[in-house]
C-alpha cells in the first residue's frame, strides 16, 4: 500500500506530536508547580496532562502504522519496537525508536501508577524527557520537512519551551519562592510580636 | 470502620493538590503541607480517591473503605 | 539505703557518673556485679515458658512498656505471636533520651535481667534470634552489654544474639527507626501503616520493647514473682525505675513502687517548684503540683501528668520553666528527622515562639497553636511529644509567661533576664 496520503499522514502526525509532546511535558511540569489557590486548579492541569498524553500516544501509534505501512520507505513492524537493523535511515529512525518504546513504559507505567511504588514509578517518569529530546533530533533527522522555515521556528519554540519548564523544574523556583516567602511571614509574626 | 485520609509524611512534599481537590476535608498550614479534618463521609469517599489518585507523589491514602 | 553503685554510660571516655540505688526487685543486688555468675548466684536462668503462661502472668502484673507509651506488654505479645508464625524480637536499649539514664544503669548493673526477658519472650514465640539495638552515644552501655552477650556463650540454647547500633540522636529508638536500623538503612522514621507488633522486621511480627520492659518480664519467670507482685499497689503492682535528674547534682536511677507518693523522692524544695516529668517529651508539673500525687500511671493520669519514659527534672531555685522549656524545645526541633514537612517546618517554628515568649515577645498563643499543628502530623511522636511540653509548659506556669512578657522573670534574678527590643516594658 502507497500513496500520498500515508506520506502526508506520517508528516502531519510528525508535525502536531512535537508540538502535543511539547504541551504534554509543560502540563505536567506546571501540574505540580506553585501552591495551591491560584486560577486553575493543578489537579486540572494534571488530568489535562494525562489525557493529552493518551492523544499523543493514541496519534504516536498512527505515525508509526502509517510508516510502516507505507510501502514506499521500507520500514518493518518489528522496526517500531527494535532501534536497530532498519534500512532506512537507520540512525534517524532508530531514535525515534528508542522514542516509541520510552513513550509506551512511560504510559504503561503511569496506567498503573496507583499500584506501583512512587520510588519506581519516577524516575521511569522522568525519562519522559530524554523521550522529548530523541523526538526532536529524530524529526530533526529524519523529518522530510525539517528544513523549511516554518518547521524549524515550530521546533525552536518547542525547544525553548521545554528548556525553560526543565529550568524551572531543576531549580525549583516557584518552590523556593513560596519557602521564602512564607519564612518572611513568619518572621514578621516574630518580630512585631503578631502572635498575640 | 469508615474511611480515613492519611499521609505518608515522609513522601508528602507539600505540593497541595489534595487541598485543591478536596477543600471540605483537606486544608493546607503555613508551609503547604495538608491537615486533614475527620473522617472522609460517605458522600465524599469518591472524591477522597480522587484526591488519593491526584497526589503527585502518592503520599495521600484511602483507608478503611471498599 | 545502702551505697549507690556509680557507673559512667558513656565509657572511659568521660560522660556523666550516674548512680543506681540498690532496690528490692528489678535493682536487687546491684552492688554485687553484673557479671553472669553474679547474675546466676541470685537468679537462675529462665524456663521454657510457653506462650499463654507467659501472658497470663504478664497480665497478672499488668506489665507495661517502659519506653514511654506504656502499652499493656501481655496485648503486645499477643499480637505479636497472632500476626504470624516467624517472629521477631528486640530489645530497645537505644535510649536516645539524653536525661534519661534508666536503661544504661540497667546495662551496667544487671544486664542479664534484661537478656534472661528477652530469651524468656523468644521461647515463648518461637524466636531464634534476639536482637539488641545499643547506643550509638554511651559507648560503656554498649561495652557491657557485648560483654554480657558474649558471657552468656552458648547458655540460651538456640537463641542467637545480634547487636546492632543506633546512631546517636533522640528519634533514634523510635519503634519503626529500629526496624530500619536493623533492615541497613538509615536510623530513622518511616511512616508506618501497620504497628511493629504485626509487621516489623522484614515483614514478620516483631516483639520491639524497651529494655526495662524485659528486665520486669524477667521477674515474673521464677520465685520472685510474688514478691514483686506483691509490690506497688494493687491496681498497678509491681515497681519501675526513674531516674532523678535535679540540675547540679549526679543523676539518680532508682527503683520505685507504684504507688509511692512523691513526697518521699523530692526534697520539699523540689516539690515546690516546677518539676518536669517524663523527660524532654514530658509534662511540667507546677510548683506544688506533685503534693499528694503518687508514681503511678492513673494517679499522674488524674493530675494532667504523665511518667513517660521515667525521668524526674526537678528545676534548681533560680532556674525558669520557661527558659528550659524553650532550650529543650530548641534541642528537639534539632533532633527532627527533617522527613516530615510538619515537622521539619513546625517544630523551628515553635522553638523560635517559645524562646521569644521567654524573651519578652508574647508568642504563646502562636506557640500554643503551633503545638496543635504539629500533633498527630509526622511519621513519629516527635512532634507530638515536643508539643505536649509545650502545652504542658503554657497551662501550668501561664502566669510566668505573663510576667515574661513584660520583662520579668518569676524565677531567674533580674540580672540574668534577657531584655526584648522593647515590647511590655
Amino acid at each position: 500500500m502507497t500513496g500520498p496520503f500515508l506520506w502526508y499522514a506520517n508528516r502531519g502526525t510528525g508535525v502536531v506530536l512535537l508540538v502535543l509532546l511539547t504541551a504534554t511535558t509543560l502540563l505536567g511540569v506546571l501540574a505540580t508547580h506553585g501552591a495551591a489557590g491560584g486560577r486553575v486548579p493543578r489537579f486540572l492541569t494534571q488530568a489535562v496532562h494525562r489525557s493529552l498524553s493518551l492523544a499523543c500516544a493514541a496519534l504516536l501509534l498512527a505515525h508509526v502504522t502509517t510508516a510502516v505501512v507505507d510501502e514506499y520507505v521500507d520500514i518493518r513492524w518489528w522496526q517500531a519496537v527494535v532501534p536497530v537493523g532498519a534500512t532506512y535511515r537507520p540512525l534517524w529512525l532508530g531514535l525515534g525508536t528508542v522514542a516509541f518504546d520510552l513513550v509506551l513504559v512511560v504510559v504503561a507505567t503511569s496506567l498503573l501508577r496507583a499500584r506501583l511504588p512512587h520510588r519506581a514509578w519516577r524516575p521511569v517518569h522522568v525519562s519522559a524527557y530524554a523521550c522529548w529530546v530523541l523526538s526532536v533530533v529524530h524529526g530533526l533527522g529524519i523529518g522530510t520537512d525539517a528544513s523549511s522555515p516554518w518547521a524549524r521556528t515550530t521546533g525552536l519554540v518547542c525547544v525553548v519551551a521545554v528548556g525553560l519548564a526543565a529550568g524551572l523544574r531543576v531549580t525549583g523556583l516557584g518552590v523556593a519562592r513560596l519557602r521564602r516567602s512564607r519564612a518572611a511571614t513568619a518572621d514578621a509574626l516574630l518580630v512585631t510580636g503578631a502572635g498575640r | 470502620m469508615s474511611a480515613r485520609l492519611r499521609v505518608d509524611w515522609p513522601a508528602c512534599r507539600g505540593r497541595g493538590l489534595c487541598a485543591e481537590v478536596l477543600p471540605e476535608l483537606v486544608s493546607l498550614d503555613e508551609w503547604g503541607y495538608p491537615v486533614v479534618h475527620g473522617d472522609v463521609p460517605e458522600d465524599l469517599v469518591g472524591l477522597a480517591r480522587e484526591a488519593a489518585r491526584t497526589c503527585p507523589t502518592l503520599a495521600l491514602r484511602l483507608v478503611g473503605s471498599r | 539505703m545502702s551505697a549507690p553503685v556509680l557507673v559512667r554510660p558513656a565509657g572511659d571516655g568521660g560522660g556523666p557518673v550516674v548512680a543506681v540505688q540498690p532496690g528490692a526487685h528489678v535493682l536487687r543486688g546491684v552492688s554485687a556485679g553484673p557479671s553472669l555468675a553474679d547474675h546466676r548466684r541470685r537468679t537462675p536462668p529462665p524456663p521454657a515458658l510457653p506462650l499463654a503462661d507467659l501472658v497470663a502472668r504478664v497480665r497478672d502484673v499488668d506489665v507495661r512498656g517502659r519506653g514511654g507509651a506504656g502499652f499493656p506488654f501481655a496485648a503486645k505479645l499477643e499480637a505479636t505471636a497472632g500476626a504470624g508464625r516467624r517472629r521477631e524480637v528486640v530489645v530497645n536499649l537505644s535510649e536516645g533520651e539524653p536525661v534519661s539514664f534508666k536503661d544504661a544503669a540497667l546495662a551496667l548493673t544487671r544486664p542479664h535481667l534484661v537478656l534472661d526477658g528477652a530469651v524468656l519472650a523468644a521461647r515463648a514465640l518461637g524466636s531464634r534470634v534476639v536482637h539488641v539495638v545499643l547506643p550509638g552515644d554511651r559507648a560503656g552501655v554498649a561495652a557491657a552489654v557485648r560483654r554480657a552477650v558474649d558471657e552468656r556463650g552458648h547458655e540460651d540454647d538456640r537463641v542467637r544474639w545480634r547487636l546492632h547500633r543506633a546512631e546517636g540522636r533522640f528519634v533514634a529508638g523510635q519503634a519503626h527507626a529500629v526496624v530500619e536500623l536493623m533492615s541497613g538503612r538509615p536510623n530513622l522514621p518511616v511512616t508506618g501503616w501497620q504497628p511493629v507488633a504485626l509487621h516489623g522486621y522484614r515483614g514478620r511480627p516483631t516483639l520491639l520493647s524497651n529494655a526495662e520492659t524485659f528486665a520486669h518480664v524477667a521477674l515474673l519467670a521464677g520465685e520472685h514473682r510474688a514478691a514483686y507482685a506483691g509490690a506497688g499497689t494493687g491496681e498497678e503492682p509491681g515497681t519501675r525505675l526513674l531516674t532523678l535528674d535535679g540540675d547540679g547534682e549526679r543523676p539518680t536511677v532508682t527503683e520505685v513502687a507504684h504507688g509511692t507518693p512523691w513526697e518521699d523522692l523530692l526534697t520539699d524544695e523540689a516539690l515546690d517548684g516546677p518539676v518536669l516529668v517524663g523527660g524532654y517529651h514530658g509534662t511540667w508539673a507546677a510548683p506544688g503540683a506533685l503534693r499528694g500525687v503518687t508514681v503511678s500511671r492513673t494517679a499522674m493520669a488524674a493530675a494532667g501528668l504523665s511518667l513517660g519514659a521515667g525521668v524526674v527534672l526537678p528545676l534548681s531555685p533560680g532556674d525558669c520553666p520557661v527558659h528550659r522549656t524553650a532550650g529543650i524545645v530548641a534541642y528537639l526541633a534539632g533532633q527532627s528527622a527533617r522527613r516530615c514537612g510538619p515537622c521539619r517546618h513546625g517544630l523551628p517554628a515553635l522553638a523560635d515562639a517559645v524562646r521569644a515568649t521567654d524573651r519578652g515577645i508574647d508568642l504563646s498563643a502562636r506557640a500554643g497553636a503551633l503545638a496543635g499543628v504539629v500533633t498527630g502530623r509526622g511519621a513519629c511522636a516527635h512532634p507530638d511529644g515536643t508539643a505536649r511540653t509545650v502545652t504542658s509548659m503554657l497551662a501550668a506556669f501561664g502566669d510566668e509567661v505573663a510576667a515574661h512578657a513584660s520583662g520579668g522573670c518569676g524565677y531567674r534574678p533580674p540580672r540574668l533576664v534577657a531584655r526584648s527590643g522593647g515590647s511590655g516594658r
